[in-house]
């Protein structure tokens, strides 16, 4: 008896806690409500906080229009991100957006929602067929901006670490901007290239600079640091400066609000790129009003513009 | 006679809680969501979501058998899709590019198991180590960056065709889940692995050969964590270098969930593959009622203690 009630309070349990979890937006029946649209954010990065910024922004952008957004996580894991996107499309949202994400690993369901008709869009994620569109900030050009401030700064010589993630789609194009940019300064020696851990990438950023400044401890060993973007950037400065070593620059690219608050104060991070994340939110929902209108989107791959930010401006 | 029908009644409760818990979890969600998740759409769907789960549990139900525990089994999963989708890429007949990373994985799960019965390591060391080597060379092998470029459309077929409506890759999990059940239960070896993790020093001593058992079992367990990551690589159509390392937690928590049923307090094979399917279908109903993800962990995590806990009631 004792066992059959326990199971019975384990699965009111699950219910009680789905329903807390649902219940405030969900209509009474558990179904979620069909008058508004519903939209679909899915993404694997919500710890990242460039992502979570861009979520959030969708989902204000989302909420201003009347619809509703619902945001699905899947902590970096891809084969659960696939599982997930059929599990929207089987509760038929009306509109999937994906956030940060490789397309290219959801061929498959990007078809399914195509033939389901559910418009699939991309932010900050990069455009495939079957999407609709995707809005990005144009990643080579600004890998291309900081870059060039860096150059500039090491006065075109020097010895450089790179801390990147080749995973992630954005941060590829970047990295493959600075390997075409660096092929015209033959003067700046790459030391190591880094693949930076995602999730914790300020404390792996971190552990890594520390190893490396223990390797090169010589004044002049290490000139500069470029970062694929902001967290790792963040990382590496921080252990710069505990080790008290000078004349060592960092970069970055996303513009963060700690990035810019450490640029701000003087700190071995000077540069950084802020991505246009509102401007992104913006243009995917209003493609998507466009969508549901039933005409055409813009274009496929739309971008929002960047701005360089170094000391100079970082207040502002 | 009456008190012994009460005690078969309960006996049977205890067995078959879990499967209990199960069918009401899916009573629940149909109720909640009868349009959406209660369609036979939706249960392919799930059907094809869990059988990555399945296979990787099911490897590690026969390492847990023994009393052991094989933690590479995510990394393993990453590895073989990697190493699958590299040779596949490189033109290889897709039959080798699907077999050599198994035969492969069969050869290091070996390893492992050499190096826990010869030297008497713990198998959580060395399959801890040996997880992060292979992570170490996935990363080698493709630079960090997903493989998605120049993958032939046939690689995709066993992961993406269905058969009358149903996944090939069901169909495999039903099949692997009927020949390990047949193997634990039905011949000299499973018995044997059974009895190694009952009593190793008695069954030393009643002749069974713990070594080559033991290694065995870690072999097949690394295979299937091989055969689980390629054949998601197949499913998503690209290798993630981490794609397979979400597999690890769920597969052991699938196998001690399934420990709450069938055979009591035993890794069984059909009390792993209900445990998979209850995580799998927490995943799919939670994320069509649009419960956010934080919760659905919350959940998840609830119902795995609260079947622990319920097994240990019903014992008392």
């Amino acid at each position: 008896m004792k066992k059959i009630i326990s199971l019975l309070l384990m699965v009111v349990l699950v219910f009680s806690l789905a329903g807390c979890g649902a219940g405030k937006t969900a209509a009474p029946s558990g179904e979620p409500a069909k008058e508004g649209k519903t939209v679909a954010i899915l993404t694997p990065y919500l710890a990242s906080v460039t992502t979570n910024e861009m979520v959030e922004n969708l989902k204000s952008q989302v909420a201003k229009r009347g619809y509703k957004a619902n945001v699905v996580d899947t902590k970096s894991d891809f084969a659960q991100l696939a599982s997930r996107m059929e599990d929207l499309i089987s509760s038929k949202v009306d509109a999937i957006v994906l956030v940060s994400t490789d397309p290219n690993q959801l061929k498959d369901q990007i078809k399914k929602a195509q033939e389901h008709g559910i418009p699939v869009f991309g932010c900050d994620s990069g455009y495939i067929e079957g999407m609709v569109m995707n809005a990005t900030s144009d990643n080579q050009a600004m890998s291309r901006m900081v870059t060039d401030y860096l150059f500039k700064t090491m006065n075109n010589k020097g010895n450089l670490v790179v801390l990147t993630h080749r995973p992630h789609p954005g941060v590829l194009k970047r990295t493959q901007e600075l390997d075409a940019l660096l092929k015209k300064s033959p003067e700046i020696k790459i030391v190591t290239e880094q693949q930076v851990q995602v999730p914790g990438p300020i404390e792996n950023a971190r552990q890594q600079m520390e190893n490396l400044l223990l390797a090169n401890k010589a004044e002049d060993s290490l000139t500069a640091v470029w970062a694929g973007w902001d967290e790792p950037a963040i990382g590496a400065s921080q252990a710069i400066e505990a080790a008290g070593r000078k004349n060592i620059v960092v970069v970055g690219i996303d513009g963060t609000s700690q990035a810019l608050d450490m640029i701000k104060k003087g700190s071995p991070l000077v540069a950084t790129v802020k991505q246009n994340f509102p401007g992104m939110a913006e243009i995917v929902v209003n493609q998507m009003e466009l969508v549901f209108q039933g005409k055409p989107a813009e274009g496929t791959e739309l971008y929002a513009p960047a701005t360089l930010i170094t000391k100079e401006n970082a207040g502002k | 006679m009456e008190e012994r029908g009460k005690l078969n009644g309960l006996r049977l409760l205890r067995m078959y809680g879990t499967v209990i818990a199960a069918v009401l979890i899916v009573l629940g969600f149909s109720v909640l969501s009868p349009s959406s998740f209660a369609t036979l759409d939706n249960a392919v769907n799930i059907s094809r979501q869990i059988s990555f789960l399945v296979i990787i549990a099911l490897g590690a139900t026969l390492v847990m058998a023994v009393g052991e525990f094989d933690l590479s089994v995510g990394a393993m999963a990453s590895f073989g899709g990697v190493f699958s989708a590299k040779l596949a890429v490189q033109g290889l007949p897709l039959g080798a590019a699907f077999l050599i990373p198994v035969g492969v994985a069969f050869i290091i799960g070996l390893i492992n198991g050499w190096i826990v019965t010869q030297f008497r390591v713990l198998s959580f060391i060395t399959t801890m180590a040996m997880g992060t080597i292979l992570g170490g060379f996935t990363f080698w092998f493709t630079g960090g960056t997903t493989i998605f470029e120049h993958i032939p459309v046939g690689f995709r077929y066993v992961g993406q065709t269905e058969w009358v409506g149903i996944p090939i890759l069901s169909f495999l999990m039903i099949m692997l889940t009927l020949i390990f059940w047949f193997v634990m239960v039905h011949t000299a070896f499973g018995r044997q692995l059974y009895a190694l993790g009952g009593n190793e020093a008695a069954s030393r001593i009643a002749g069974i050969k713990v070594g080559t058992n033991k290694n065995l079992a870690f072999a097949i367990c690394a295979a299937l964590a091989a055969l689980a990551g390629i054949l998601m690589a197949s499913r998503l159509g690209s290798a993630h270098p981490t794609g397979g390392n979400g597999l690890f937690l769920p597969a052991y928590a699938a196998a001690f969930l399934g420990m709450t049923s069938f055979k009591e307090g035993v890794p069984n094979i059909w009390g792993t593959f209900v445990g998979a399917a209850i995580i799998g279908i927490l995943a799919n109903g939670l994320t069509i009622l649009e419960v956010p993800t934080f919760m659905q962990d919350v959940i998840t995590g609830v119902i795995v203690i609260s079947a622990v806990i319920l097994q240990k009631i019903g014992r008392r």
